[in-house]
């Protein structure tokens, strides 16, 4: 839990100070240095209109991390609900859940959200939008599974019977066991929206230029390959430096876990 | 066993259904006059309102939400995927067109992550912590969190621009297919390695193996009978993911490597608002996927006999 604790301030701090240390405006257009190669001055060179392209990474960062962290958020809080439900609500609310959640799961998200986003029109709205609907379904099979696990436990029968309200019940007796397991997907969760967020950007479907977001960037540095192949790293070794953070993290909780033998 | 066949059958019936539901009501809803778009994208010019209330009745956009559902949904049925809204030809050639280049890419990255994954997984599992599965699950961890675009990009980088040796553009020759292909690979691979490692691990903790080897049984036969088919079933299991992950790198990787199959199809039909084509290639994803999990579903309580016929 600490290194998932850790991981989240730094990407914060990140998110947060990003356009305090950003050297210079990510989006002032400088087309007499254009395409130029890392420099004192430019840390990461300019791109093909003389932006300055370590500016827009740091920029670039809360959209990427700070959408994508809003997003698997949304997802946690969505999936949690109806996986209680599913194991609350009898068996109608069951069946229809998970037989919901089936449906979502029958599909690649990438391209559902790809489909969803192309459709309602590109931008920031529909990118939320699209990353939620299609993210929510690990969040509900887990957090039924223990739901269901917990329901006949003796203590909570107990305290159910000595006239808890319910949402005592879920804060004091659901809280504890559901979090564990539920940070544990978020991260696997919150990987695959920094993953989805860059990859509806470079299709084009994403946050719109000129906002600097990585997977737009790459989009961008594509087009002059030949000429400044450098511009096209940086963004792509941004992505790939948060989502193995992230993942060695969930890895890490995992593990612990696995020893204290919590339910999955 | 019938009924459990029945039953799942019926999920994958329910689970179709709201895919349908679900996309027709997306592209409903979807903001911006139908009609109007299909105009502008059949004559790329501004039309009169006459011609935009014309197309309207033709594309049935006139009638209610659930008669349009019906007019689409029933010729679907006995296979008839529509015309395209923009083109006026039936979507199915092209989608077949499509197909013809997505599979050969989807199944040759697919062998790809198989010959890299297998090996890799049999030799780090030999020696746990050894130097050789540390560096495999550093590299395969690695794998997984690079996006696929990305890696295509740099391969193209490397194989194409800077060395010259491969096509990367478009799919004229069989040798156009390699780039891709190995992008997609590398992505089956990272996962694949992982997840198969972890199996022949906990297949050889197993109590039951050194009862096996205490009656005598050569190594190499517990290896065989005993170790193989319970690592394999967390790679069956896997193998819907692996599906989708296909699936979905195959879209990403088309797109870059401007190869004409499902992405491309996909990415274009959205682009032109041609939503009969968009519909056509999520109820087609939707069935084969609902179909590989209904197989892998069988295949999973036949390898493994303790998840009981009953509980579907």
């Amino acid at each position: 839990m600490r290194s998932v604790l850790a991981l989240v301030s730094v990407f914060g701090a990140l998110v947060l100070l990003g356009p305090i240390l950003a050297p210079h405006d990510p989006t002032a257009i400088d087309i007499a240095n254009r395409l130029s190669p890392p420099s004192p001055e430019r840390l990461l060179g300019t791109d093909a209109l003389g932006r300055d392209i370590l500016s827009r990474l740091l920029y670039g960062a809360r959209w990427s991390l700070g959408l994508a962290f809003l997003v698997s958020l949304m997802g946690l809080a969505l999936g949690t609900l109806a996986g209680l439900l599913a194991a609350q609500g009898g068996k109608l609310a069951d069946w229809t859940v998970m037989r919901t959640t089936d449906t979502f799961l029958a599909f690649p998200d990438l391209v559902a959200a790809v489909v969803i986003v192309g459709v309602l029109g590109a931008g920031t709205g529909s990118l939320i939008f699209a990353l939620t609907v299609t993210g929510w379904m690990r969040y509900a099979r887990v957090a039924r599974g223990i739901g269901l696990s917990l329901q006949t436990r003796g203590y909570v029968v107990q305290a159910r019977l000595a006239g808890l309200s319910p949402l005592s019940v879920a804060r004091w007796h659901y809280l504890p066991s559901l979090l564990p397991s539920l940070t544990v997907v978020w991260t696997g969760m919150f990987a695959r929206a920094i993953l989805g967020i860059s990859a509806l950007g470079f299709l084009g479907f994403g946050v719109q230029p000129p906002t600097p977001e990585w997977g737009t960037m790459l989009l961008d540095a594509r087009i002059h390959m030949r000429s400044t192949p450098l511009q096209m790293i940086w963004p792509g070794l941004a992505v790939v430096m948060c989502v193995l953070a992230i993942n060695l993290a969930g890895d890490a909780l995992r593990d612990t876990l696995a020893e204290q033998d919590l339910p999955e | 066993m019938i009924q459990l066949f029945l039953s799942l059958v019926l999920r994958a019936v329910v689970v179709l259904t709201g895919t349908a539901l679900a996309t027709f009501s997306l592209l409903w809803h979807a903001p911006g006059d139908p009609a109007l778009a299909i105009a502008l994208a059949r004559f790329n010019a501004v039309v009169s309102t006459e011609v935009v209330d014309q197309i309207r009745v033709e594309a049935g956009l006139d009638a209610g939400f659930w008669t349009a559902f019906k007019a689409w949904i029933l010729p679907l049925l006995s296979g008839d995927f529509g015309s395209s809204s923009v083109t006026g030809r039936a979507v199915w050639p092209d989608l077949v067109t499509a197909m013809s280049y997505t599979a050969p890419l989807a199944l040759s990255g697919l062998l790809i992550g198989v010959a890299v994954s297998v090996p890799l997984a049999i030799l780090a599992a030999r020696r746990p912590g050894g130097w050789l599965d540390r560096s495999a699950v550093a590299v395969a961890s690695l794998g997984a969190a690079i996006p696929t675009y990305w890696l295509g990009l740099l391969l193209i980088l490397l194989f194409a621009v800077q060395l010259g040796w491969l096509p990367a553009m478009g799919a004229r020759t069989p040798v156009h297919i390699i780039l891709p292909a190995l992008t997609l690979g590398l992505g089956v691979a990272a996962s694949l390695t992982r997840i198969l490692r972890s199996g022949i691990l906990e297949a050889r903790g197993q109590p039951f193996l050194p009862a096996i080897r205490r009656r005598g049984v050569a190594s190499r036969a517990i290896e065989r009978a005993h170790v193989a088919p319970h690592a394999a079933i967390p790679v069956v299991t896997v193998f819907g993911l692996e599906l989708a992950f296909l699936l979905e790198g195959a879209v990403i990787i088309e797109v870059i490597f401007a190869r004409p199959g499902l992405g491309t199809f996909l990415v274009t039909a959205i682009e032109t608002r041609d939503f009969p084509k968009v519909q056509a290639v999520v109820i087609l994803a939707a069935l084969l996927f609902v179909t590989v999990n209904l197989v892998i579903d069988l295949i999973y309580r036949a390898l493994d006999p303790r998840i009981g016929s009953h509980d579907a």
